[in-house]
């Protein structure tokens, strides 16, 4: 993490060779007492892999008998298990979970045990997979959110250890307005530790970018901070090199708007076979976990770990791809900052007018917290949780202001009707115009199965809400509808 | 995940999903509250209450699970009508029999509707407030020809008096599966093609044998 001078570089770049000599020699030696004191027990999981291995092949001869031809996926999805079957081999944490989860089948904490054991095993194939395929991804996010608009020239690029970069983004705190969802997104960085031994292991070319792994993810952060917010001002430190520098940026301001939703299309279709990939790899490596719902706990602890040192930057290009539509929410914003629920269309009945009733905040205030959250977590799934509950809030609060006018105590459940006005400003109060944003990425990353469901039904009410907001500002729309009461 | 949209074959749970439209004072969410309200336990619906419902259902010996979506009957919301009822299996669209503007409405919703979802989608055009039958102003004529013209079927309703919405659902059910079951077919014999794309397109069946089987389920004979 320390890049400063040339020299440095040098020595880590031996140090990084030492590492990986030292680590071949211990693996040679862990092998030889392998074959040596287990010569038996190798010759057992031997067996055992040709047959997986003929197994995994009819699998895959079955997947890809329409092509009837040997794909490049089905020779990496061989290779990747191969490593599984290895790794086996050294450890016998897997299958003393397989044999376990055997025992008791129906218990679930068992299955949540299996995920969290697997995450936290970083030289796991499924885990060393994860890695690989966050940072192409992190690769093909980088030079473009880590470049400007094209107006701020070459952004400085520093060192920068953890609290550094929470410093720079503390002091653009206080500078800037919006400042929750920076700083929360300063506050994944924290738990972010790539470790340069993974980093020094990984042997596949990834393209040009390699040089970009140099690059800890607390590089972009400081990046993201200064993005939007803050003026550049020249540095003289730049350890970015050169020429790579010159290609970037020159590649970064061709982009137009077209071409950055072309690469954000890609990207997000590359983070969509990425996940495949990872599920298959984890299910081929436990087969216990191949039920319906162990496969749902296990999609989301992957999306969950491939997500989180990701989001921040891939809702950095998310942003730049809305650009348009959050400066009209932010425009709608300004104008209506103190509007009342009414001035959206809100029935009189599901707010109350009295300052007394509302203690001094205004209507709505938990839902309005509530959607606040939704920036601090980086996982789309649980960034959906957050807009389920903002909706639950919103129905609670308004049977509660509904109580208030109404005597009776018959409950008058609302409908989308009465439920999009109460959306819409609790989003326009909520003040976060990268809602858009995050919510054109939930809209991508959201499940299928959950599409249909309350999850979905929530997403897109909210979508439908925020659009509405973003076109406040135009005026085309006249308030007071009175077909609403 | 789980969660199969658009039915499945054989025993599995058929998974439906059907949008609400209609103006908002034609009673459209008193409707499905009425049908939601469990006769069992008296107990509230959900946490979303009358926006967005499910029910189970058992239909000759099929388990089904609707997911009922309301939508806002205001203009200024219908920009993103069509992510609303993107992969839906069936539409309720709910008109008040002594508002002819209600009506007016519906039709343009039809016209979109099968505009963006062709004829995969059941539809059906709800006459509410038949209790206020003396005020009406929509003929019962005029309705069902019309519905029955837009392959169509029309119910009259009164969420007041609880009645005909029982009937309007488990009909509307019974369509939705006899449209899976002969999408199911036309994909071909067992190969249990998953029916959702990634990315939730509905997939548009051009097959002449499934698109008459649609409309013969969908018309009022």
């Amino acid at each position: 993490m320390f890049r400063r001078h040339n020299g440095q570089m040098d020595l880590r770049a031996q140090w990084e060779k030492l590492k990986e000599f030292v680590k071949t020699l211990s693996l040679q030696r862990q092998m030889m007492e392998n074959l040596i004191i287990a010569k038996a027990r190798q010759d057992a999981l031997q067996r055992k892999m040709e047959e997986r291995r003929l197994r995994l092949q009819e699998e895959a001869n079955r997947r890809f008998a329409a092509s009837g031809t040997i794909t490049a996926e089905e020779q990496e999805q061989r290779i990747l298990y191969t490593n599984v079957l290895e790794y086996e081999q050294d450890h016998d944490w897997p299958k003393l979970w397989k044999a376990n989860i055997k025992k008791n089948p129906d218990d679930a904490t068992l299955v949540s045990g299996l995920v969290s054991c697997l995450l936290s095993c970083p030289d796991h194939p499924v885990m060393m997979l994860l890695k690989r395929l966050q940072y192409r991804v992190y690769n093909r996010l980088y030079p473009i959110v880590s470049k400007s608009l094209p107006a701020s020239p070459a952004l400085p690029m520093k060192p920068s250890h953890s609290a550094q970069s929470l410093l720079m983004s503390d002091s653009h705190q206080n500078a800037s307005k919006s400042e929750v969802g920076h700083s929360m997104s300063s506050d994944a960085s924290l738990n972010i530790s790539f470790s340069h031994d993974h980093i020094a292991n990984e042997e596949d070319g990834d393209g040009p970018h390699t040089l970009d792994r140099e690059n800890s993810f607390e590089d972009l952060e400081q990046f993201l901070t200064q993005l939007d917010w803050a003026p550049s001002h020249g540095d003289p430190d730049v350890t970015f090199e050169q020429s790579q520098l010159d290609q970037e940026e020159s590649l970064v301001q061709d982009l137009e708007m077209r071409d950055l939703k072309e690469h954000l299309k890609a990207i997000v279709k590359d983070i969509h076979i990425a996940i495949d990939q990872l599920l298959s790899l984890c299910l081929l490596s436990f087969e216990c976990l191949n039920t319906a719902s162990s496969k749902d706990l296990c999609v989301a602890s992957i999306e969950e770990a491939f997500f989180t040192p990701l989001w921040s930057s891939l809702l950095a290009l998310f942003r730049k791809v809305h650009r348009e539509r959050e400066l009209s929410f932010e425009s709608s914003m300004r104008l209506y900052r103190d509007a009342s629920p009414g001035d959206v269309g809100v029935a009189s009945k599901l707010y109350p007018q009295d300052p007394v009733v509302l203690r001094g905040s205004y209507p709505y205030d938990s839902a309005v917290q509530e959607l606040r959250l939704l920036c601090r977590d980086c996982c789309p799934q649980r960034k959906l949780e957050c807009i389920v509950r903002t909706l639950r809030l919103i129905c609670a609060c308004a049977e509660d202001y509904s109580c208030l006018h109404e005597a009776e105590s018959k409950t008058a459940a609302i409908g989308a009707d009465d439920l999009l006005p109460i959306l819409s400003y609790v989003a326009l109060r909520c003040e976060l115009p990268q809602l858009v944003s995050e919510c054109a990425a939930l809209e991508e990353f959201i499940h299928e199965g959950y599409l249909i469901g309350e999850e979905g039904y929530c997403l897109t009410s909210m979508q439908s809400a925020l659009q509405y907001v973003e076109s406040l500002h135009t005026g085309g729309f006249q308030l007071h509808n009175t077909k609403f009461t | 995940f789980t969660m199969a949209a658009g039915g499945g074959a054989g025993n599995k749970t058929y998974s439906f999903k059907v949008v609400l439209l209609g103006e908002g004072c034609v009673g459209k969410t008193s409707l499905v509250l009425r049908y939601c309200e469990n006769k069992f336990n008296d107990k509230h619906i959900t946490t979303l209450q009358a926006s967005f419902l499910t029910k189970k259902l058992n239909i000759t010996g099929k388990r089904v699970n609707l997911a009922i979506w309301d939508t806002a009957g205001q203009e200024r919301f219908h920009a993103l009508g069509p992510i609303y009822y993107r992969d839906s299996n069936g539409a309720i669209l709910v008109y008040d029999i002594t508002d002819e503007d209600s009506f007016q409405k519906v039709k343009n919703w039809v016209k979109e509707l099968r505009k963006m979802l062709g004829n995969e989608i059941c539809l059906c055009i709800v006459g509410n407030k038949v209790d206020l039958e003396k005020e009406r102003h929509v003929s019962v004529e005029e309705a069902e020809g019309y519905a029955e013209s837009v392959g169509a079927k029309h119910y009259h309703t009164s969420a007041k008096l609880n009645k005909g919405i029982e009937e309007l659902f488990l009909d509307l059910c019974k369509r939705m599966m006899e449209t899976a079951q002969a999408e199911e077919r036309a994909k071909g014999n067992g190969a249990s093609q998953s029916t959702t794309s990634r990315r939730g397109v509905q997939i548009v069946d051009d097959d002449p044998q499934a698109a008459t089987a649609a409309g013969g389920c969908c018309s009022s004979a």
